[in-house]
């Protein structure tokens, strides 16, 4: 054979191999998961499972409600906290900021995202704890530990800021000069420019950013566990400490793996942890391609 | 167009050879690891609490048998139990208790050295005095940690003018020392209140920062390794043993490592929140391990104080040999 041809042909099947092992690994997965936590399965029926609020292992009271409460409380303040300040941010470097400014700052966001978690972890705790402590706390009138919700939440916004906002910028100049001429040759302001063409013809990219921001935040563990208080009880205000599942893994899994149960259990937070992120995804990659209908430019 | 074929023959019989160079390679080290564990080698995994410890014991043992090669790695005490029930490791190092599903699994452990958890405050707590004048009873940290009765200072000292409230820290993650602690109260970790901080370091750093905080730690954290005093910015908390309301002069040896150490070992301070530290193996110590566990309960035991542990009493140690013979 050819060896041109033959070249062609092993990359074509080598790719199609990589392709196929990305693709089925989440199911291995998901496999190995399922099959760990078959014995908690068994033993107990699966709405007290998932709608129980009672942790005792050792009474064998297993209620992951607290934990599955926990990372969507946590997911989710992050994500209100951190997406409009970082869309600003990206059409502020984007659009407006001059082209110093922009050699300053986005080397400096791109830095953020490649910090270690565990650092921002202590820097949370050196931080944004006592910061909660001793200002958040007494503003509302209640004393509190400041290992809290709020501080969870905070940590990780910090932690999907840069994601976003370096993606974002990429999607915002990547929309076409002439949008911007011709919207401007209209007589439209630079703001009115944005607001109705840049910010409309770059929303599924932006989308998709916020999407990958929100993977992000969901397993994030480290940092989270520092900081969130770890208390197995469902928040009922931003200053109560809470548990999300990745923190519950962490926290537990070297010490109990050698107890059947508990290791069970600890699979079962995992495998939840997995089907809530397919879920999420599922639900994204849809809207996604909707948004992508709605919003085509030419 | 011959030649470039040729080098393109040959190139592609590089690569294959180097592949199977590699897989041949990966397979065959395999072979190789797995069979010199057999050997000199003895492989200890397990608790943080007692690696620094084993540590010491490896290097010991080392330097009189330089042809045994002691590989320790920590993990947690799950993992030591899990990696010795599996065979994966000759010694497994636990800070907890063995649980009975382990030994139901034929877990098979012996205690090494002592290690104990005591309580801690802030150093700017608003009742210190009274603390360090009256200590605290087991059944106010029961009603502090447990029953969540006590939520405010001025009821743990009996002054209800305090009404700063108590912010309760404990372990997140599985431990020891958290585990040491709820046996001294009668519970398990799990009904501990309070919020949860990772680590030691964390626990203690909690309670450095927050004036109203109070924690535990392993005394290797509360005390500091060099000037052997209680770590600055915390203070550790009497225990008012006999519950008479005031610390006794018999019940302050709270100043110093040494003297804390010292009432472990005359079995003054309580056991737990003090705790034996165990190495485990599956069904038996045999080999070379066996004569490592038999060295560390004998010569080994001079370099316990040294590392900051406290050593067990002579007929403890006589019993763990007796339980080697078995």
């Amino acid at each position: 054979m050819d060896s041109r041809k033959l070249k062609n042909l092993v990359a074509n099947r080598l790719m199609f191999a990589t392709t196929i092992l990305s693709g089925i690994i989440v199911f291995f997965i998901g496999f190995i998961l399922f099959q760990k936590s078959t014995l908690i399965l068994t033993s107990r029926p699966l709405t007290e499972l998932l709608f129980s609020s009672s942790w005792h292992p050792w009474r064998g009271e297993f209620g992951f409600y607290p934990f599955i409460a926990g990372t969507l409380l946590v997911t989710a303040l992050a994500m209100i906290l951190s997406v409009p300040p970082s869309l600003l941010t990206s059409i502020y470097l984007a659009e407006y900021a001059p082209a110093k400014v922009r050699g300053i700052i986005k080397p400096m966001v791109d830095l953020l995202a490649g910090i270690p978690s565990v650092v921002f972890g202590l820097w949370g705790v050196l931080l944004v704890v006592p910061l909660i402590r001793d200002y958040v706390a007494p503003l509302v009138g209640v004393t509190a530990t400041g290992y809290s919700l709020l501080a969870g939440g905070i940590v990780l916004a910090i932690m999907v800021y840069p994601i976003i906002i370096s993606i974002t910028e990429e999607v915002i100049s990547a929309v076409p000069q002439q949008v911007r001429e011709a919207s401007m040759a209209l007589g439209a302001t630079k703001w009115q420019t944005v607001k109705h063409v840049i910010t409309r013809s770059a929303f599924p990219g932006i989308a998709a950013a916020i999407m990958l921001g929100f993977g992000r935040a969901f397993g994030e563990t480290m940092a989270v566990l520092m900081v969130v208080g770890n208390v197995p009880k469902v928040p009922t205000s931003l200053l109560d400490p809470a548990y999300p599942l990745p923190a519950l893994i962490a926290n537990n899994y070297g010490e109990m793996m050698s107890v059947p149960l508990y290791d069970s259990a600890l699979m079962l937070a995992a495998l939840i942890l997995l089907v809530i992120v397919l879920l999420f995804s599922v639900a994204a990659g849809i809207l996604l391609a909707e948004i992508k209908k709605r919003f085509a430019v030419g | 167009m011959v030649c470039v074929r040729v080098d393109c023959m040959n190139r592609k019989l590089a690569v294959v050879v180097v592949t199977i160079i590699v897989i041949a390679s990966i397979f065959t080290y395999n072979y190789f690891s797995g069979t010199s564990a057999q050997g000199g080698t003895i492989k200890v995994s397990g608790a943080w609490a007692l690696y620094p410890m084993m540590v010491k014991w490896a290097e010991g043992y080392q330097k009189i048998h330089p042809n045994i090669r002691i590989e320790v790695s920590a993990g947690g005490a799950g993992k030591g139990m899990t990696d010795a029930l599996a065979g994966l490791v000759d010694i497994g190092m636990m800070s907890r208790d063995v649980y009975p599903e382990e030994i139901d699994k034929g877990a098979c452990y012996v205690a090494v050295t002592k290690d104990a958890v005591v309580a801690t405050v802030n150093k700017d707590n608003p009742v210190l005095n009274d603390i360090l004048a009256k200590g605290v009873t087991r059944q106010t940290f029961y009603n502090i940690y447990i029953a969540g009765n006590i939520t405010t200072w001025g009821q743990v000292v009996g002054k209800p003018n305090v009404t700063d409230e108590v912010h309760v820290y404990t372990r997140s993650d599985a431990a020891g020392a958290p585990d040491t602690w709820a046996k001294y109260l009668g519970k398990k970790q799990e009904d501990l209140r309070g919020t949860g901080v990772y680590g030691d370091p964390g626990l203690l750093e909690a309670v450095k920062n927050d004036r109203l905080g109070i924690g535990f730690n392993n005394i290797g954290y509360a005390y500091d390794m060099q000037t052997k005093k209680q770590v600055q910015g915390i203070k550790v908390i009497p225990i008012d043993i006999n519950a008479n309301g005031q610390l006794d002069p018999q019940e302050n040896f709270y100043d110093t490592k040494d003297e804390i150490v010292e009432a472990i070992i005359r079995q003054i301070y309580p056991s737990p929140p003090a705790r034996n530290l165990h190495l485990v193996t599956k069904s038996a110590f045999t080999g070379a391990a066996e004569k490592l566990v038999r060295w560390i309960l004998t010569d080994g035991q001079k370099y316990v104080e040294e590392a900051g542990y406290v050593p067990l009493p002579q007929d403890v140690l006589n019993e763990q040999l007796n339980k080697l013979e078995r």
